[in-house]
């Protein structure tokens, strides 16, 4: 089985972000795994160790053919990468990053499935997986909480306020997996000292046949404006004299909680 | 070698997490309560795949020295790296997992390193590959945990020339018995390298050096519960009694008494001092680390007389010199990877040297981390007062530093 896991490398969370003029984020540092990507990679390597063998690869778009993201996943056990890097890349919105990811699942080979997360954590839209499985042309089966493959099927638990709905469809196709399904793995010590060598096919969007597509030329989105978020209003004070309690309860009468 | 590569930076910010998620909340108990080391150290080990790596270059270096034993021409080449075994391929792999323990838990690292440095260096630098086969590897993989006994308690700066305990020879078995004091994982161990003198009828002085390996429970062994001590509460110490215990030569290091000529069996044990030195550097880098690591934000955010503290010149010092000791232990360690990918062996003396100045200087900074932090440093809740209790330590064990100074002294003036 050849499982794809889209990874996103962001600019390290650690570090006060900082935008550039045209409102895009500056993106200097050393890029680093999104931490919501290393469920996919996870459930990926679990998914080909079920199967009883095949591979997983990585794919990615990135400034300045950065692969220090994508070298933790390769740590982790993925085979090799597929990483989509070009100046001309520079602006690209959701639907620019979706055509060169579909492409790049292309210039991976025969795929069974492409893992993504539900959302990245510096872009968040959460509209990158649905915009490639249309790309593709697969079954787009988002939010899973669990997957299993069997007999060329993929069936999901789709999380939903509720609980979870069953969805199924045939492989190919394309899964989004929640934060937390599954306890991502250290990468051992071996597993680091061979990510280096492992191959990393870097490629221009000339290489995808998306040449004018990408970055700012093919974006129909613009940033206009960007704002910081309200600051959070100070919430209510009381001081319990021993009915404080009963301001708890209407309050969340209030609330409708209760 | 300036900074970590980049492999050493994954190595680093792996274990990092490890250490943050799986041991750190045990701090407490490992500090304050019975909770001994080794189930956090084994899951270290298993989760970086360390022991299978152990498992795996132990096999081949036995299998090499298989070989060649039945081709003995080709032998004397491989030889060479023989001594350098888990630190050759990368020494930066034992560095950074001793860097990263020792910023939550230097204990941890004391237990870990007597085990697998210590005790597994022994039984590999003396022992048959029946015997090694038989205890090191098991050590070397954590599933058993080991301890090296020589300390006694009328002999620890002088372990050879004071030592007591005895081995006698009774028809093809030996007869031990002794005590020793100050035995890291003594409590616990599973293996244990028992070193002691042999008694053919002769003068304490001119007795031969010999080393033993015994297991837990051999009757006539008794291992001690773990001693109340002033730090390294993560590591338990112990002492252990030995009453007529009775061992074949099986459990002889060398399987026989031609392989101590008295010299042979010092030379075995100074090569693991030296293994032990650097790895005090180790150990006080990461102590310093996060000394710094907790020191440079509450100098910023600590207000006294209107001022964050980290406005007064006496506070910068103590920030300083913190950095410049940071500096020259990293530079140090640095160079003990360098030595290493060079296959280059460190002399017993620079071993010395190093060791004296990271112990000393890892204390002082642990103790000026406390001063920085006041009345809070003296509580337990803000870490330093760990780290200071620990840090004492590296002055003591693995030779006092007025040991070292005298190694130090005595090559400068041969
Ligand atoms: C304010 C702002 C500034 C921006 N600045 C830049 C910029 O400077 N440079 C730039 O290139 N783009 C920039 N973008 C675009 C944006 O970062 C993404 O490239 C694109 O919009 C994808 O959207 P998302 O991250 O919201 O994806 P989502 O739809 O939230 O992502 C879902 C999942 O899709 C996968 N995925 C998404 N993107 C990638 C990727 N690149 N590689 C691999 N997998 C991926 C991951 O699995 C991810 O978890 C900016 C967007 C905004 C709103
Ligand atoms: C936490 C801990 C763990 C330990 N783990 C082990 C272990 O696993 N196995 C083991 O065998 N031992 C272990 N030890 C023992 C340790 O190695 C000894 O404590 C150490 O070597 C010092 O010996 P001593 O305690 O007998 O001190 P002494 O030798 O009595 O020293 C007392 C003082 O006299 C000084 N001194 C001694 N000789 C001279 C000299 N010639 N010139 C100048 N000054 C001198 C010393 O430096 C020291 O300051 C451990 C000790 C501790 C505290």
């Amino acid at each position: 089985m050849h499982v794809v896991v889209c990874v996103k490398q962001i600019p390290d969370p650690a570090v006060p972000g900082a935008l550039n003029a045209d409102h895009t984020l500056k993106r200097e540092g050393k890029p680093i795994l999104d931490e919501s990507d290393s469920y996919g990679v996870e459930m990926a390597l679990q998914l080909v160790d079920a199967a009883g063998g095949g591979e997983v690869t990585l794919i990615s778009m990135a400034a300045n053919e950065e692969t220090a993201g994508l070298r933790t996943a390769l740590a982790m056990g993925a085979a090799k990468a597929v990483l989509v890097s070009d100046p001309a890349c520079a602006g690209s919105d959701a639907l620019g990053t979706a055509k060169a990811l579909a492409k790049a699942v292309e210039r991976a080979g025969s795929v069974d499935l492409v893992l993504t997360a539900t959302e990245s954590s510096d872009g968040y839209t959460g509209t990158v997986p649905a915009q490639m499985a249309e790309l593709l042309g697969w079954p787009a089966l988002t939010f899973a909480k669990k997957v299993d493959i069997a007999d060329g099927t993929v069936t999901i638990q789709r999380q939903t306020e509720a609980g979870y709905d069953t969805v199924q469809a045939s492989l190919p196709a394309l899964v989004s997996v929640t934060a937390g399904v599954v306890e991502p793995r250290y990468p051992s010590f071996k597993g680091i000292m061979a990510a280096k060598n492992k191959p990393v096919d870097i490629c221009t969007a000339a290489d995808l046949g998306l040449d004018g597509q990408l970055g700012w030329a093919g974006a129909r989105q613009t940033i206009t404006n960007v704002e910081n978020a309200p600051a959070r209003q100070a919430g209510e004070k009381f001081e319990d004299d021993g009915t404080g309690f009963e301001k708890v309860v209407s309050f969340l009468e209030n609330l409708k909680v209760i | 070698m300036f900074e970590w590569s980049e492999e050493h930076q994954m190595i680093r910010s792996a274990v990092r997490e490890f250490v943050e998620k799986e041991v750190r909340p045990h701090r407490e108990e490992l500090e304050h309560g019975d909770m001994a080391p080794y189930e956090l150290l084994r899951k270290l080990y298993k989760t970086f795949g360390l022991d299978v790596m152990a498992g795996a270059s132990f096999d081949k270096r036995i299998a090499r020295e298989e070989a060649a034993a039945l081709a003995p021409m080709a032998s004397a080449s491989d030889d060479a790296d023989g001594a350098s075994e888990g630190s050759s391929g990368n020494a930066g792999m034992t560095m950074l997992p001793i860097i990263e323990l020792c910023r939550c838990s230097p204990g941890m690292v004391t237990a870990m390193g007597v085990s697998v440095g210590l005790t597994a260096a022994a039984i590999n630098g003396k022992g048959t590959i029946a015997q090694r086969k038989r205890w090191a590897r098991d050590i070397a993989t954590m599933e058993k945990i080991g301890a090296w006994a020589i300390t006694e308690p009328n002999s620890g700066s002088d372990a050879f020339g004071s030592m007591q305990a005895t081995a006698r020879l009774d028809g093809d078995e030996f007869v031990l018995n002794g005590s020793k004091t100050f035995i890291t994982n003594g409590p616990y161990a599973d293996t244990i390298v028992f070193i002691c003198k042999l008694d053919e009828g002769n003068p304490l002085n001119e007795r031969r050096v010999v080393q033993f390996v015994l297991d837990a429970g051999m009757p006539g062994l008794e291992q001690s519960k773990p001693l109340r001590k002033m730090g390294m509460h993560s590591s338990p110490t112990g002492m252990l009694f030995l009453d007529d215990v009775r061992v074949g030569y099986d459990r002889l290091l060398g399987e026989t008494l031609e392989s101590f000529g008295g010299k042979a069996g010092r030379e075995a044990s100074k090569a693991t001092f030296t293994m032990e030195r650097t790895g005090v550097a180790a150990m006080a880098l990461g102590i310093i680390e996060r000394c710094l690591e907790l020191c440079v934000p509450y100098a910023k955010e600590r207000v006294q007389f209107g001022q964050p503290i980290g406005n007064y010149q006496l506070i910068q010092l103590k920030l300083a010199n913190m950095e410049v000791a940071r500096l020259n232990v990293q530079n140090l360690v640095f160079r003990v990877l360098e030595m290493s990918a060079a296959g280059k062996g460190m002399s017993l003396s620079e071993a010395s040297a190093m060791k004296l100045y990271s112990a000393q200087i890892a204390t002082q900074v642990a103790m000026e981390a406390v001063q920085l932090f006041g009345g809070n440093g003296y509580m337990a809740e803000y870490e330093v007062e760990q780290l200071a209790r620990d840090a004492k330590v590296l002055q003591i064990y693995a030779g006092t530093d007025e040991i070292q100074i005298t190694h130090i002294a005595k090559a400068l003036l041969a």
